[in-house]
């Protein structure tokens, strides 16, 4: 009895199974979604719905990590590897709330407890002598980015043409600065050249259709809208100990407020700083008069950054899982059947693999 | 038991497992479905009802104004009067279209006199019902749809065994049946 057949039969074997208890979770998943018809976000109604339209940044956007593209959602993935064995040295998942518009409204979408089914958009590997490969522009700066001002800006971003390859690469090497302190552990500088690295990114970008699977509910019934609005593992605040021992003296202090316009003043102001202030801010008697939003402006900014408590919004519920999926709902349907007879396609393997251990140990016995 | 004896009932149990599997989820799908179907029902209903509530207001706002306009405005009550929420989902498709288009023929007639399509109040009516119109109609196709995707489900294997072990049959679409189609007509003033 050879060892290397042994090791592939239970190889087989356990590959086998793990491809069918992924098929089946895909099965359950594929089968929500082709199973609910997609309603129109106008004449959504309270409880389990599913929609599909475009993506639209809510108050912010997050920018990815291996190609600085802003997004609502991005899965990153850096791994080592010398030949022997491999190492994940930077994995990232994290999402932001958006907005979902198709022709008859629009719907705001709370990521937390979500499962994301976006297809790898960025999957390279760096080339025999560490270079960097085509494409790859790691973040340098703040995982968190503005959304865009509007359709028009969003119209043109959307119509200009990119340069292909890298655009003014930056990162540790180049001295520039790592957002979120997300990358601690991430070994890419100079002396790690000689190993070969795999760099894999899925995102969700403004612009792009989607389909949602989850709960509506008036907003003023979501438990707690800040913790709803973004998907991270763990919170990236009370994960720093420095961090958590500040926010602690600080709430023992009293300093924390509970009125954002005390705690931030201007900052508070709808559309200050980031466009026009909504209304008359405190300033300096010395410092530039700002102009005031339009009604139109206003309006705009108001609805960016407040909610109506009566307004619609789809989140995680205990009884109904969110389900984020690229595409529309035919799309990510097929995607899931597809991991379903590929689980079943890890059944054969599993039952060949067996057979063939079988006939191995019962030869080797034999003999 | 030898290894081939082994690799045999893991075989078996596999596919045992699998079949399982298919079975437990295609039962639990299509009693998703019924719920689903049941849901998107409950909140047509809920449409319906609000439109039903609406339409006195509607009518009495314009009786005055379209005084010489009676008929119309006798179709309207008419239509709604036939609003029953404990009928078959098909009578109660053609009470809801006759509503539709006796609402429509009013909006139609409302366009011919200013004075009356200008009243705010007759203006607010009108629009809350035009919504809820839409909403209907929203709300109906989601429901067909729904019902469409629950009786192709049964009618597929592996379902259609369930269907003839659990007694599943097709729901009825929100639609008028054929004989209901038509339009009801107001009769106007005195009878002869």
């Amino acid at each position: 009895m050879d060892d290397p057949v042994v090791l592939l039969g239970v190889g087989g074997v356990v590959g086998g199974l793990v491809l069918l208890v992924r098929g089946f979770l895909a099965y359950r998943t594929g089968t929500r979604i082709a199973d609910t018809s997609a309603s129109r976000i106008a004449s959504a109604a309270v409880g389990e719905v599913l929609v599909s339209g475009v993506v639209e940044p809510a108050e912010v956007t997050l920018v990815s990590p291996l190609q600085s593209v802003p997004c609502v959602y991005y899965r990153a993935r850096i791994e080592d590897s010398d030949g022997d064995s491999s190492t994940t040295s930077f994995r990232e998942e994290r999402a932001v709330g958006f907005r979902i518009r198709d022709e008859t409204g629009e719907l705001r979408v709370f990521p937390r407890g979500a499962r994301f089914d976006v297809p790898t958009r960025f999957e390279e590997r760096s080339g025999t002598f560490g270079d960097d490969p085509p494409g790859l522009r790691l973040r340098a700066g703040a995982a968190f980015g503005p959304a865009a001002a509007d359709r028009d800006a969003q119209v043109a971003a959307l119509l200009t043409v990119q340069p292909a390859g890298r655009v003014g690469d930056a990162g540790p090497g180049d001295g520039g600065t790592w957002g979120g302190g997300s990358w601690s552990g991430l070994d890419v500088g100079i002396g790690s050249r000689a190993r070969r690295r795999r760099y894999t990114e899925a995102r969700l970008e403004p612009g792009e259709i989607v389909t949602v699977l989850g709960r509506a509910l008036p907003f003023d019934q979501l438990d707690d809208p800040e913790w709803a609005d973004h998907l991270e593992e763990g919170d990236p605040l009370l994960g720093d100990p420095e961090i958590a021992a500040d926010l602690a003296a600080a709430r023992a202090a009293g300093r924390l407020h509970d009125d954002p316009a005390v705690a931030w003043g201007n900052a508070a102001i709808p559309g200050f700083g980031i466009g026009r202030p909504v209304r008359e801010p405190e300033l300096h008697e010395e410092a530039h008069e700002p102009a005031l939003a339009g009604a139109a402006d206003a309006e705009r900014f108001a609805r960016t950054f407040e909610i109506a408590p009566d307004t619609l919004v789809v989140a995680a519920a205990p009884d109904v899982p969110l389900v984020v999926a690229a595409g529309p709902p035919e799309a990510a349907a097929g995607r899931h059947e597809r991991a379903f007879l590929a689980g079943l396609v890890g059944a054969v393997i599993a039952i060949a693999s067996a057979m063939w251990l079988a006939i191995a140990v019962g030869g080797g016995n034999a003999g | 038991m030898t290894p081939t004896e082994l690799a045999a009932v893991f075989a078996v149990a596999l596919v045992v497992l699998v079949i399982a599997f298919l079975v437990l989820s295609t039962y639990n799908a299509v009693v998703a479905l019924r719920l689903r179907i049941d849901k998107a029902w409950a909140n047509i209903d809920v449409a319906l009802k609000q439109r039903f509530d609406q339409l006195p207001n509607l009518v009495e706002a314009v009786r005055d104004l379209m005084a010489w306009e009676q008929d119309v405005l006798t179709e309207v009550t008419r239509a709604r009067a036939a609003y029953s929420p404990d009928a078959p989902i098909p009578e109660q498709a053609a009470a809801s279209a006759a509503t539709t288009s006796a609402v429509r023929s009013l909006f139609a007639v409302v366009e011919r006199y200013p004075e009356v399509r200008s009243a705010a109040n007759v203006l607010a009516l009108q629009e809350e019902i035009e919504r809820l119109e839409s909403l209907i109609a929203d709300r109906r196709e989601l429901y067909n749809d729904q019902v469409y995707r629950h009786n192709t489900r049964i009618a597929q294997v592996p379902a259609v065994f369930l269907a003839w072990l659990f007694g599943w049959r097709p729901r009825p679409f929100f639609e008028a049946d054929a004989a209901d189609r038509v339009r009801p007509t107001a009769q106007v003033g005195p009878a002869s």
